[in-house]
């Protein structure tokens, strides 16, 4: 699991524009979908750091993660007029898509079990010390930081060996040497508690 | 309902992603059905959403402008309608999900009788729909289904207790010029990789005995099929 220092975020983080005001996205998101190339661009301006950079953290190879990120934001554009905002933010609609392609295509090349193989014979260990390392001044990331850090063990590497490492729950709980019930759970209460933390509502 | 419970806890790891197709179809369902548990759903993905904040770094040079260029040239898809409905409930949650995502997979709903299968003769369609459905509505059926990289969808339903599968082809280019697309299966019993049959595009083939196998691909091949598989489009694994 582990990965080449130079992949390290840490050493590829740039800061990022201020953070998007929901409404805006939400606004692009719709001009999109009616067909804005204008919007499109800027939209990808807004989010393509994060979008490419959590592809990027769930596959770990680069060339594969600027493929899938490719997709993604063209899936985007493709199929913004299906986003409904009364479903939940623009944001929340890209990421969701996000991530499950790169999740997709990290579980089509490879068997779950041979992977939590692999991964097991390898020692646990979690990205959550690269957040750590990555989280700079940036408001969003000091919260996001502050909030996990505010889990218990548990909660956190569920929720980051299932977000950042792609692992469906079973594979987490083989990981973990945790019950399948307790780890489900506890994937839910950590975000619970995440979203407590961040103040998040819809 | 112990079952109703069950699906319920998986809030968070459906929002994680954690959950597979089976899983996520019957929780799908289950949130049409719970607007409290679709507010936590909704809320706990904006949560996540925010995990993606740490790991931000600059795309590769050429992304942008390659991104942009594919735009250019992507017609976008008009709003969607309202779903179509779906096949009576069978009982189990399992069976719905699986006879729900096929549905949705062939755009059909389920045993309709539009399950075209290319080179079987009119009179062997009604038993090759109804072995379908019964693999489908199977118990113990899986699905697997993933967007190839060169467009349209691959989807395989696989009953071990039946020993037998579906496999369904989606939104595929043309094979090309006296080309066609092939079915595989390898894995278990079966070492090297077995035809189970061929498709000129869209449509689905019942594989009667599955000896096993856990991979599935399908390949572009000359007219009438190749012995073993040439130029391997996509594949999943069971």
């Amino acid at each position: 699991m582990r990965r080449n220092e130079d992949e390290l975020p840490t050493t590829r983080f740039v800061p990022l524009s201020t953070p998007e005001p929901r409404v805006d996205a939400e606004d692009l998101l719709h001009r999109v979908g009616r067909g804005d190339e204008r919007a499109f661009r800027v939209l990808y301006d807004l989010l393509a750091a994060r979008v490419y950079g959590l592809i990027r953290r769930v596959l770990r190879d680069p060339a594969q993660a600027e493929e899938v990120a490719q997709e993604v934001m063209v899936e985007v554009w493709r199929t913004a007029a299906r986003f409904d905002s009364s479903k939940g933010s623009a944001t929340a609609w890209i990421f969701t898509i996000s991530h499950r392609r790169a999740v997709d295509r990290v579980r089509s090349e490879q068997a779950g079990a041979e992977r939590v193989r692999k991964v097991a014979a390898s020692s646990v260990e979690t990205p959550y010390d690269d957040v750590v390392e990555a989280a700079t001044a940036r408001i969003e990331q000091q919260q996001v930081r502050r909030c996990l850090d505010g889990l218990t063990d548990l909660q956190r590497e569920a929720i980051t060996l299932a977000y950042y490492g792609g692992h469906s729950y079973r594979e987490v709980a083989d990981l973990l040497e945790t019950a399948l019930p307790t780890i489900k759970t506890r994937m839910r209460d950590g975000l619970i508690r995440m979203r407590d933390c961040l103040g998040v509502s819809v | 309902m112990a079952e109703t419970v069950d699906i319920h806890a998986l809030a968070g790891a459906y929002v994680l992603d954690a959950v597979d197709d089976i899983e996520r179809a019957a929780f799908d369902r289950h949130l049409r059905d719970c607007a409290s548990c679709a507010i936590e759903v909704a809320e706990l993905r904006e949560t996540s959403t925010w995990l993606s904040y740490p790991v931000a770094i600059t795309p590769p040079p050429g992304m942008r402008e390659a991104v942009f260029a594919r735009v250019a040239n992507t017609p976008q898809e008009r709003a969607r309608r309202a779903a179509p409905s779906t096949s009576a409930r069978r009982g189990r949650w399992q069976r719905w999900a699986v006879a729900a995502v096929a549905a949705s997979v062939l755009g059909a709903g389920v045993g309709t009788g539009t399950w075209v299968v290319a080179d079987q003769k009119a009179d062997n369609e009604r038993q090759i729909n109804a072995q379908m459905q019964a693999v489908v509505s199977a118990p113990d059926a899986k699905l697997l289904s993933k967007d190839l990289p060169g467009g349209g969808r691959i989807s395989f339903i696989v009953s071990p207790s039946r020993d037998a599968g579906v496999a369904v082809l989606s939104g595929m280019p043309p094979a090309g010029v006296n080309k066609i697309y092939q079915l595989w299966m390898t894995g278990g019993s079966t070492p090297t990789a077995l035809s189970v049959g061929t498709l000129e595009g869209d449509g689905s083939k019942y594989i009667d005995g599955l000896q096993g196998a856990a991979e599935f691909a399908v390949s572009r091949e000359p007219a009438g099929g190749s012995a073993t598989p040439t130029d391997i489009v996509g594949g999943v694994s069971f």
